[in-house]
């Protein structure tokens, strides 16, 4: 499968996002793979706090080659699906 | 004032991860220096020996508590929880503010400190891409505060960033709090981590043991007419400090009571110790202590195998106690643990004193004739010992020297 449907009739996400994506929670946050559904709550599902949320950012703008700190929309991120949407995002504007 | 009584030992040491471990390794007569052949990319660097700590069992700590901790607040914590075991000291006190701690360590943690810089030096100096827990793995303080969040301490917490006297600073520190009624219990000592960069401090001093690069197990050599420097090891040695009273009301094993705590700076130099302002640390701490030199057992030596360090120790102990006073270094085999040593070092020697056996010091065969007229231990020592004297001297000048008194066994 090419796509993940972050959220329905909303945006299709690229797996490969997804599984990058997971990589860095799994690899920087110790995530169980099996916790990482993109209905999950990042702090009160996934367990990270405001202070892994800086290094979340970090650790995605390495994996991606992005630059997302200053970027507002990361303040609006609640879920893991979130994640993959705002990513997605990124990567579509920056192949304009 | 009160009484201070030593009523926990934990220990992580490049000769094992436990009082037990590293003192067995003592007693097997082990070295733990090694060749680091991947130092070699460091240029200039002469010194390729050093006695790393093993790391283990770290993911045991949670994440969110160990992503603020480099490599030394890691054997910090570690060590803090066995000398919390070893005392029997229960949850409930971590949060009673009478219980406190205060950890020392020559820096924060040097791995990190490089990581740090060569973040911002590959990424053309962009903050951005450091983490947010970096800082708390570089800053001075960071195996005390690492230590005290991760327990839940709220009592004090300080950490006396003294070099090599590091420890011995935070045990006097933590003897003094309890002493004025201010804390009841204190986790005290000192924690290190290995890094060349660190070696390369006092590589560049000609401090180190650079001879013995290919024959590690024959340095570092205290004393030895032979020696020619320190090698760099790395641990956490932690004590838990008790009001005396307290301790003998709960039948606490009671290994030591602290009688006398010195620390003085020498006023004259950064890097060269001179026998004056140690002899006058040592002669103040046992003034403090009410004993004089003759009464003393044991005398566990700073003596790193430098030059110039072990000539200068050699002869204030020699001005003091003459050649009557047993006297050994471990740093033979466990290398200089520098902010770790003072505690590291003096919880051997509180086993030996609960023992009767006084470990000698390895690769000493034949004192050098600027350390003579002292009595070196050159192989284990059966001696009852009631009172013994930690030294332990840091680069900028500063010394500390802490005189304990054999405590009771039996709680």
């Amino acid at each position: 499968m090419l796509f993940w449907f972050a959220k329905k009739g909303i945006m299709m996400v690229e797996q490969d996002v997804v599984r990058m994506v997971n990589e860095v929670l799994i690899e920087s946050f110790e995530i169980k793979p099996e916790h990482l559904r993109p209905e999950a709550y990042i702090f009160n599902d996934l367990g990270l706090d405001s202070l892994d949320i800086v290094d979340l950012v970090v650790a995605l703008q390495k994996k991606f080659g992005v630059t997302i700190r200053d970027d507002a929309r990361v303040r609006t991120i609640r879920t893991l699906g979130d994640i993959y949407n705002f990513i997605q995002s990124i990567k579509r504007e920056s192949n304009k | 004032m009160r009484r201070v009584a030593i009523t926990g030992l934990g220990a992580i040491t490049p000769l094992g991860n436990s009082v037990d471990a590293f003192i067995s390794g003592i007693e097997r007569g082990e070295n733990a220096t090694q060749y680091m052949p991947e130092w070699q990319k460091y240029k200039g660097l002469r010194c390729l020996v050093a006695a790393p700590a093993k790391m283990q069992d770290e993911k045991l700590i949670p994440r969110q508590n160990r992503r603020s901790m480099g490599r030394l607040s890691i054997f910090a914590v570690q060590a803090a929880q066995q000398a919390l075991r070893d005392a029997g000291i229960a949850r409930k006190e971590l949060v009673s503010g009478r219980l406190g701690c205060v950890i020392g360590s020559t820096m924060g943690s040097a791995e990190s400190i490089n990581e740090a810089f060569e973040t911002l030096i590959t990424t053309d100096f962009d903050l951005s891409k450091l983490t947010s827990t970096k800082f708390f793995q570089c800053i001075s303080h960071t195996a005390a505060m690492n230590v005290a969040q991760y327990l839940g301490i709220i009592g004090t917490v300080m950490a006396t960033n003294a070099a090599c006297a590091s420890a011995l600073q935070a045990i006097g520190a933590g003897y003094d709090l309890i002493r004025l009624d201010e804390q009841d219990i204190m986790l005290c000592g000192g924690a290190e981590g290995l890094h060349p960069t660190v070696v390369g401090s006092f590589d560049i001093l000609f401090a180190t043991s650079s001879n013995y690069n290919q024959t590690p197990k024959k340095t570092p050599r205290p004393f030895d007419a032979k020696r020619d420097g320190l090698v760099c090891g790395e641990g956490s040695g932690i004590v838990v400090l008790e009001d005396y009273e307290r301790a003998l009301k709960r039948k606490a094993k009671i290994y030591a009571e602290i009688i006398g705590y010195s620390s003085h700076g020498n006023g004259n130099h950064v890097s060269e110790s001179n026998r004056e302002a140690i002899a006058l640390c040592v002669e103040e701490a046992l003034q403090r202590a009410a004993v004089s030199p003759q009464d003393v057992d044991y005398i566990n030596a700073h003596a790193t195998a430098t030059i110039q360090g072990d000539r200068e120790e050699a002869a204030a102990i020699r001005q003091i106690f003459g050649d009557k006073v047993p006297v050994s270094s471990l740093k033979g085999h466990i290398g200089h643990t520098l902010g770790a040593s003072g505690s590291i070092e003096l919880i051997a020697s509180l086993v030996m004193m609960e023992r009767g056996v006084i470990y000698p010091t390895l690769n000493l065969e034949e004192p050098d004739k600027d350390c003579q007229g002292i009595r070196h231990v050159i192989k284990p020592l059966n001696k009852e010992i009631n009172i013994l004297l930690k030294n332990c001297f840091a680069f900028g000048g500063i010394n500390a020297v802490l005189v304990c008194k054999k405590g009771n066994y039996d709680g």
